[in-house]
């Protein structure tokens, strides 16, 4: 608790900042909402509705809160280490996809086998799918961010074009999706007739260990270090490829558990619509809060309330939901001139107070003279 | 045999030419950015916005030509407000570049369905497109004659912007200032301009470009305008941009790869193959572009 | 008799306002945290060499800065030829005939050497078109006028320093400078070619009648090439004298405050086995050309061994051949008696070698990192800062880089400051500290005080020296050749990549050394 406190009071610039952003991206999005002629106290008052009206709808928020959380720090580890990985999408594709398939095939086992390899099936996918572009880079500095946007459509297709294929389900009333996992390998509801699965739990491990590897032990400030200068961390000695290729792989693999749980913990099957670009809703939190795991983790509530609501408002205004993704962007926008802004503020303040000191100086000579 | 015919026609390469054009567009103004030293990863979302707004217009007024002129009146704007951020405030690129793309995806699906009332896709016979150029001599000759002809205007705008942007970047002194800004931004600044006005130049170059691109995307051919319609082009057109080593013939002809892959894609699904594996074929080619392009760098390094 | 002394001094005066070219009028430039320039005032009269010296971080630079536009002053006035300079920008300095040489080349390397003379002010046709054979031509106009040799159609980035230097003079003169501002210009070059630039100042000044302000902090040129020299120190100009009046003693102890002499560094004990064996290295450049030819060295226990060579003669690669940064093409590395060839810096750091990297900047520091973890990394495994390896121990972590901070003589915010807030001494102190502390047998040194000031380079000299009597094997490569004649044991020059000679130091003196580094072999005996 105290070292919270005394986070919140290191941070204490950078959380009114924020704090002030996020008010005038909501102010900038009531704007919207009256030029386009809707009621934005309306629309406001949907999405918390839609947040928080129910035990339904609050588990809702909260699975949301998860897939946020997860990506977000997905985008966290690999930026600590310095490589950027976009592609979370196309790793959460391809981890959710192993991990059904892993669920059809061995249909008739036990489900203590069968989770955990489907577990793993998700880790192996997710991850390989991001140590290409990793290697990639690491070994012949080809751009990561391009490579991995690249990859996230043709990740996409392909599992579109499996779900439209070779795993198409003849199951009645459903069209371009595998079959069903069975029920006794999917996560059990937490809250009932809600997204929210057991998924929750293995989320908080997974969130947990972030915060833990990325904050207090040794690996985590020899990806920092590496992230920030990897030019110093090869010349102090340190693995820096291993580190980099392996950040890489440890935010693949996030990205595809995030693709299972998707799969076992709320559709069963695979749908080509699994995720409606989930990833780049995370990475958003996680830009906006500077890579910090403990501040996506919070800030991923948040989000989620947004996110969830503004599903919720679309249904009830008409408003499209598209509003949170503005209001998302436009505090990245807010956030990232503040620092800029502040910038130049205070280097203008230190000049007038230069400027003051001197004047007062000579007047003092003058004075004295 | 006659299958592989079958693909390799004429429409073939008019599909490649149709395809390329917009990319060619944003990766024109890419390689103006990134000669002013500024990684532009936005032009996926300035590209979208130009889309939009030429859509948007075209419709209200009943102009293709305002439709173009607003695409481009955006891509001004928006790439005034990329250099804002990215020069003035010098914030991160990459950020930016990311937020905006969200930002333009997001504000064109909420602005359609606050303004046209619909989801996903708004085409109307009101949406006046761009017209088709047809010159009747090149009718008489063959094979060119079909390929040359009847293609969107922008097609043919295009090939001459090519030619304008390398005359800019190596025959005048602007392109000059604009490649010493990004190269070494002191050296200017030292001999009395300012970088930081070249780079707001680039930008807006930038956004223009990708402007005409949207208005091309939305107006050439299909005279519709369909949620995230951009496509990843904007990164696609940022992968030739270094595929081509940011110069301008050869960027175009990275462009022009692109589009005959693209068009190779679509022509195999008339084949029988399903679409949804041939759409995976521009991308994994930008993948394998961009390898190629490194690991032929670093050869040509080692030989030199 | 005093009447007369009066009149004297006034006339004097009278002469020194018409002769008056640039009017410094109560200068001061605030940057965060520093006083940079401090209420300076100073006349610089028409065609005269005016030195301005003083230790880095005095001001100097700045005040060229200002002069030039770069920097606006927080307050105060400049007068060019009597015309208040009001945008305070190079433009304008530019066109009141000031022209700059900075210390790092403002070139585009990619240009041809035309192209960047006439930079921003290109020959055009048709109004907007760049008209380059003529912009040739007027490089060869320039050329030819100057007595400057340098082929206008070279690409800048290929061609040597030396060269590079002609091609800024020659921009400033095709901008009509008639005040040409040398910021440090002789930092990059040989003994010989310091020569051939006082011979092109020394024409201009008394062919064309221009104006030169010379940056320097070798007192001895400012007595070769000056006509007076103002001193600076810690922002404020200290005094501004007639170079025939003063000496280099008292030039120094204006510098910095009080009379410097340098401490006598103690060397003790024998050298003992050879811990560096260096055999028939070859490595490329960053381009991939060929940068050391064929190097073969040997340091031993308790010795430095001391590298004198021109900038871009292959040292700097040589030495990342050595500590792992840089792939080697061929050729045996021993280091302590392991083989070390083609082993990354981790595994050869290991093998008991620590290294000072030449860029701090770039390489010796992680500058978005706290203090704390620059002094910690390297040794964020070790059992007493790490349980089992993994969980951090913070407490003994702050306690260890507190103890380096004090030890060292950091001075600064503290050990949770950005390592890229501190001063250029301090960081490279940060850098020696963590270095040092590895208490390993073998140290390879690069650029030990680039940029620091005397204080903390005499203090980073006797902490080599100790290192040296402690038995330590050390290589040691600067650009400063006083630095490696009073540090080495023995000297090697090279050049273009290969070694032209060895030497005991203390039996060379430092025209002999220029000789050998520009190329001239030795016959081994």
């Amino acid at each position: 608790m105290k070292g919270i406190l005394k986070k919140i009071a290191d941070n204490r610039n950078y959380l009114v900042s924020l704090a002030l952003s996020i008010l005038a991206a909501f102010l900038i999005g009531a704007l919207l909402m009256m030029v386009t002629g809707y009621n934005p106290a309306a629309g406001y008052s949907a999405m918390l509705k839609g947040a928080f009206g129910s035990s339904r709808v609050f588990g809702n928020t909260l699975a949301k809160m998860l897939t946020l959380c997860l990506t977000g720090l997905a985008t966290a580890v690999g930026a600590r280490a310095g490589l950027f990985n976009v592609g979370g999408e196309g790793q959460l594709y391809l981890g959710g996809m192993a991990a059904t398939v892993v669920g059809i095939w061995l249909c008739g086992l036990s489900p203590v086998i069968v989770v955990p390899l489907a577990f793993a099936a998700a880790i192996i996918a997710g991850g390989f799918y991001a140590w290409v572009p990793a290697v990639l880079k690491v070994k012949l500095n080809v751009s990561e961010v391009i490579t991995t946007i690249m990859l996230n459509s043709v990740a996409i297709y392909f599992c579109t074009w499996l779900c439209n294929g070779p795993l198409k389900s003849a199951d009645k009333g459903i069209s371009g999706a595998t079959d069903a996992v069975p029920d006794n390998f999917v996560f059990g509801q937490v809250i009932a007739r809600s997204n929210l699965s057991t998924a929750i739990f293995y989320s908080a491990v997974i969130a947990f260990l972030c915060w833990y590897i990325m904050e207090k032990t040794s690996i985590g400030l020899e990806m920092k270090v590496t992230g920030k200068n990897p030019r110093f961390a090869f010349f102090s000695g340190l693995k820096k490829d291993k580190i980099m290729i392996w950040a890489m792989v440890a935010s693949g693999a996030i990205c595809g558990l995030v693709g299972m749980f998707e799969v076992y913990g709320y559709q069963h099957r695979f749908l080509p619509t699994i995720s409606n670009e989930f990833f780049f809703d995370g990475m958003l939190v996680a830009m906006i809060m500077n890579y910090s795991p403990l501040g996506i983790i919070l800030m991923s509530f948040f989000f989620a309330v947004i996110d969830i609501g503004a599903g919720a408002m679309e249904l009830s205004t008409g408003i499209s939901h598209e509003l949170s993704d503005i209001i998302f962007a436009i505090i990245i926008f807010l956030m990232a001139a503040e620092g800029g802004i502040s910038r130049a503020f205070s280097a203008r303040q230190l000049q007038k107070k230069a400027r003051k000191k001197i004047s007062m100086d000579a007047e003092k000579e003058v004075q004295k003279g | 045999m006659n299958q592989i015919l079958e693909v390799f026609n004429m429409g073939l390469l008019q599909n490649t030419l149709r395809s390329a054009t917009p990319v060619v567009l944003a990766a024109m103004g890419g390689l103006l950015t990134e000669h002013a030293g500024i990684m532009n990863i936005g032009m996926d979302g300035m590209i979208l916005m130009g889309a939009f707004v030429a859509v948007a217009v075209s419709f209200t007024l009943s102009s293709a030509a305002l439709g173009v002129v607003a695409a481009v009146a955006m891509g001004i704007l928006v790439g005034l407000f990329f250099a804002l951020f990215v020069v003035k405030l010098k914030s991160d690129e990459f950020i930016i570049g990311m937020a905006l793309n969200t930002f333009a995806g997001a504000l064109t699906v909420y602005l359609l369905r606050s303004i046209f009332g619909v989801k996903g896709t708004f085409s109307d016979k009101g949406i006046v497109g761009l017209p088709k150029i047809h010159l009747d001599f090149l009718d008489h000759i063959p094979f060119l004659g079909p390929l040359l002809n009847d293609n969107s205007m922008f097609v043919y705008v295009t090939w001459v912007l090519v030619f304008l942007t390398w005359l800019f970047l190596y025959r005048t002194p602007y392109g000059f200032w604009m490649r010493a800004a990004g190269e070494h931004p002191q050296s200017l600044e030292t001999a009395g301009i300012s970088p930081v006005r070249m780079k707001f130049l680039a930008s807006v170059l930038c956004g223009i470009f990708c402007g005409f691109a949207g208005a091309h995307l939305s107006l050439g051919y299909l005279t519709m305008f369909t949620e995230g319609m951009s496509g990843d082009r904007g990164f696609i057109a940022f992968a030739c941009v270094l595929f081509g080593m940011a110069n301008p013939p050869k960027v175009f002809l990275a462009a022009l790869l692109f589009g005959f892959l693209q068009a190779l894609g679509l022509r195999l699904q008339s084949v029988g193959v399903p679409a949804d594996l041939t759409s995976i074929i521009p991308y994994a080619s930008t993948v394998l572009m961009m390898v190629y392009v490194v690991v032929s760098g670093n050869k040509k390094k080692k030989k030199g | 008799m005093r009447c007369a002394f009066f009149i004297l001094r006034n006339e004097m005066r009278e002469q020194k306002v018409q002769d008056t070219i640039i009017k410094f009028d109560h200068i001061s430039m605030q940057f965060p945290g520093v006083l940079a320039n401090d209420d300076v005032s100073l006349d610089i009269r028409k065609g005269e060499v005016f030195a301005l010296v003083g230790e880095n971080g005095a001001g100097k630079s700045t005040l060229m800065n200002i002069l030039y536009g770069i920097h606006t002053p927080t307050s105060g006035e400049i007068y060019i030829k009597d015309r208040k300079l009001t945008r305070h920008e190079p433009g304008e300095s530019i066109a009141a005939g000031i022209g700059m040489v900075h210390q790092h080349f403002m070139l585009v390397p990619s240009f041809t050497v035309a192209q960047n003379i006439v930079l921003s002010r290109e020959p055009r046709k048709m109004g907007f078109f760049y008209d380059l054979k003529q912009a040739e031509k007027e490089a060869e106009n320039l050329v030819a006028e100057y007595g400057l040799k340098v082929d206008p159609k070279a690409t800048v980035g290929e061609i040597s320093v030396g060269l590079q230097q002609r091609v800024e003079i020659l921009k400033t003169l095709y901008r009509g400078a008639e005040i040409l501002i040398l910021d440090e210009p002789t930092a990059v070059l040989t003994p010989q070619e310091t020569e051939e630039l006082f011979a092109v100042i020394r024409r201009i000044v008394k062919e064309k009648n221009m104006t030169v302000i010379i940056i320097t902090h070798k007192l001895y040129e400012v007595m070769a090439i000056s006509d007076r020299v103002g001193v600076m120190r810690q922002g404020k100009l200290i005094g501004v004298e007639e170079t025939k009046n003063v000496n280099e003693r008292i030039l120094a102890s204006m510098m910095v405050g009080r009379e410097v002499l340098l401490d006598q560094l103690e060397k003790t004990g024998t050298p003992g086995q050879v811990l560096i064996d260096v055999r028939d290295v070859h490595a490329d450049d960053n381009r991939g050309l060929p940068a050391v030819n064929g190097v073969s060295l040997r340091v031993r226990a308790g010795e430095i061994l001391g590298i004198a060579a021109i900038e871009g003669n292959g040292q700097s690669e040589l030495l990342e051949v050595i500590t792992g940064m840089r792939p080697l093409r061929s050729g045996e590395i021993h280091i302590a008696g392991q083989n070390a060839s083609g082993k990354t810096p981790g595994e050869i750091r290991d093998m008991g070698l620590a290294h000072i990297p030449e860029d701090r900047i770039a390489t010796g520091v992680s500058s978005q990192s706290s203090v704390k973890e620059n002094l910690i990394i390297g040794k964020e495994r070790r059992p007493e800062f790490a349980k089992k390896g993994i969980h951090l121990r913070q407490s003994s972590i702050a306690r260890y880089a507190s103890d380096l901070f004090t030890k060292y003589d950091l001075r600064g915010a503290g050990i949770e400051t950005g390592a890229g807030s501190l001063s250029g001494g301090n960081m490279q102190k940060v850098v020696v500290a963590r270095e040092f502390s590895f208490d390993t047998p073998i140290l390879v040194i690069a650029q030990p005080t680039r940029g620091v000031d005397i204080g903390a380079m005499e203090f980073i000299h006797k902490q080599i020296i100790a290192k040296r009597n402690e038995g330590c094997a050390i290589l040691l490569v600067s650009a400063d050749l006083d630095e490696v004649l009073r540090l080495s044991d023995r000297v090697i020059t090279l050049y273009e990549g290969r070694v032209t000679g060895q030497f005991e130091a203390g039996k060379i003196d430092k025209m002999e050394i220029g000789y050998y580094m520009t190329g001239n072999r030795k016959e081994e005996a």
